[in-house]
């Protein structure tokens, strides 16, 4: 085909008709259609192992599920966001105040003039050591609000002395409510703290952790 | 409308942010029923300024010690009104906006068997180096080892005349329950240390806090 004049070659790619050809081109136009007829017309034969040839070697270069799911998250990728000026300031201030009311110890008093405002509280921990003696006992657990009352979540061991369960935490600082659950059933009250009614027949023990480290009680 | 919008989201995300805490801990935790209970008395006391969670605090208690559903939904209805009174009582005694902290402890104080009046009395006398919080955690603490709630009272007004650091009124539940492990009742233990700090307050030489008789608010 580099042989032909562009001309031909487009009369060839079906651009131009013969007659459209220069006079001067018309012969070689008409012998290049003449070849191209007779060439389309051969039968082409393609070897019987061509296909599966050709399927192991796709199958060979084919990426893993797992390569494939990285390209997916690494291939970088076109986003086009169309935005109001005054929904992206919104937006960017929800965010603030959700980020806001999430921080800990992000408390503010606000008291009249003439007063100074409270201290902010630091988000302090506080470790804190429970006992409870309960020498018939086969486990004990311990729970509060500050495990979301799951008696499971806090289980006490046998200390050294006879018939004790004991237990440390770290507590934040704050005022917490618990009760010792015995055996898995029974719900005891801390024979050390003060208690306060639960508001279902029972009591709750009540603890005190201070800021200078202290168990206040 | 357009001008409006932004603080309409910025209310809306707030409420959402609370919405979807109160939801994840509920789940799972308690019932559908009293899930569904508790987020709407949740919503209402965030509406009101109020924390939520106690209220969901007390849900999973009762959920947890296998109480019926009627009754823990009487419960958590019970925290949000002490949470409420305890708001009330606060802001008369000065604080026009409680933060969550205070707002709680008065709310324990309440439980414990203290009244309105006896809160916002509390917060009145609780200037610095004194906070209200710390002041109504101390007090509730007092009335649940047994000091009865005048009492207590009292026994805080005359730390606080005598002018000692914020740390020796967090002691004083540990000094009752001292007196009370040598046999005495906890009136007697408290009363025992009011006069002692009375007495102290009126020492000659004895340094007066800038406390509430002589330092009243504007």
């Amino acid at each position: 085909m580099t042989g032909y004049d562009p001309l031909v070659k487009r009369l060839l790619d079906g651009e131009l008709a013969l007659a459209e050809l220069p006079p001067e081109l018309q012969a070689e136009g008409a012998e290049a259609l003449r070849l191209l007829a007779v060439t389309d017309r051969l039968p082409v034969t393609l070897p019987a192992a061509l296909d599966a040839r050709v399927m192991e070697a796709v199958r060979a270069r084919a990426a893993s599920p797992s390569r494939r799911v990285l390209r997916w998250i690494a291939e970088p990728r076109e986003l086009r966001l169309r935005v109001r000026p005054w929904v992206l300031g919104a937006g960017l201030a929800a965010a603030a105040l959700v980020l806001l009311l999430r921080a800990p110890g992000a408390r503010v008093s606000v008291r009249e003039p003439g007063a100074t405002a409270a201290r902010a509280a630091a988000p302090e921990r506080v470790f804190v050591r429970f006992e409870l003696y309960a020498p018939a006992a086969k486990q004990v657990g311990l729970a509060g609000t500050f495990n979301q009352w799951d008696q499971a979540a806090t289980p006490l061991v046998r200390a050294a002395k006879a018939g004790v369960w004991t237990v440390t935490l770290a507590l934040p600082a704050g005022q917490h409510q618990y009760a010792f659950v015995v055996d898995g059933r029974r719900w005891v009250t801390d024979p050390a703290a003060p208690a306060v009614d639960d508001g279902f027949g029972r009591r709750n023990s009540v603890i005190a952790v201070g800021g200078t480290g202290a168990r206040a009680l | 409308m357009t001008r409006l919008a932004p603080v309409l989201l910025l209310l809306l995300a707030g409420s959402l942010a609370a919405q979807e805490s109160t939801t994840a801990r509920l789940n799972r935790r308690v019932p559908p029923g009293v899930a569904a209970a508790v987020r709407a008395l949740a919503d209402s006391a965030a509406a009101r300024g109020l924390p939520t969670d106690p209220l969901v605090d007390k849900a999973i208690e009762g959920s947890a010690k296998g109480v019926d559903p009627e009754r823990v939904v009487a419960a958590v209805r019970l925290v949000f009104t002490q949470l409420d009174a305890a708001a009330a009582g606060i802001r008369v005694g000065g604080v026009v906006i409680p933060d969550r902290e205070t707002i709680e402890a008065g709310a324990f104080a309440l439980a414990a068997g203290m009244t309105g009046q006896q809160i916002s009395e509390l917060v009145k006398l609780s200037i610095t180096p004194y906070t209200p919080a710390a002041t109504l955690r101390v007090a509730g603490t007092l009335t649940a080892l047994g000091v009865p709630a005048s009492q207590t009272v009292a026994l805080v007004r005359e730390t606080i005349r005598n002018g000692r650091a914020s740390a020796d009124l967090l002691v004083l539940p540990g000094r009752v329950q001292a007196q009370m492990a040598r046999g005495e009742s906890p009136a007697q233990a408290a009363a025992g240390l009011t006069r002692a700090a009375a007495a102290r307050a009126g020492a000659p030489g004895q340094a007066r806090p800038k406390g509430p008789e002589n330092s009243r608010r504007p």
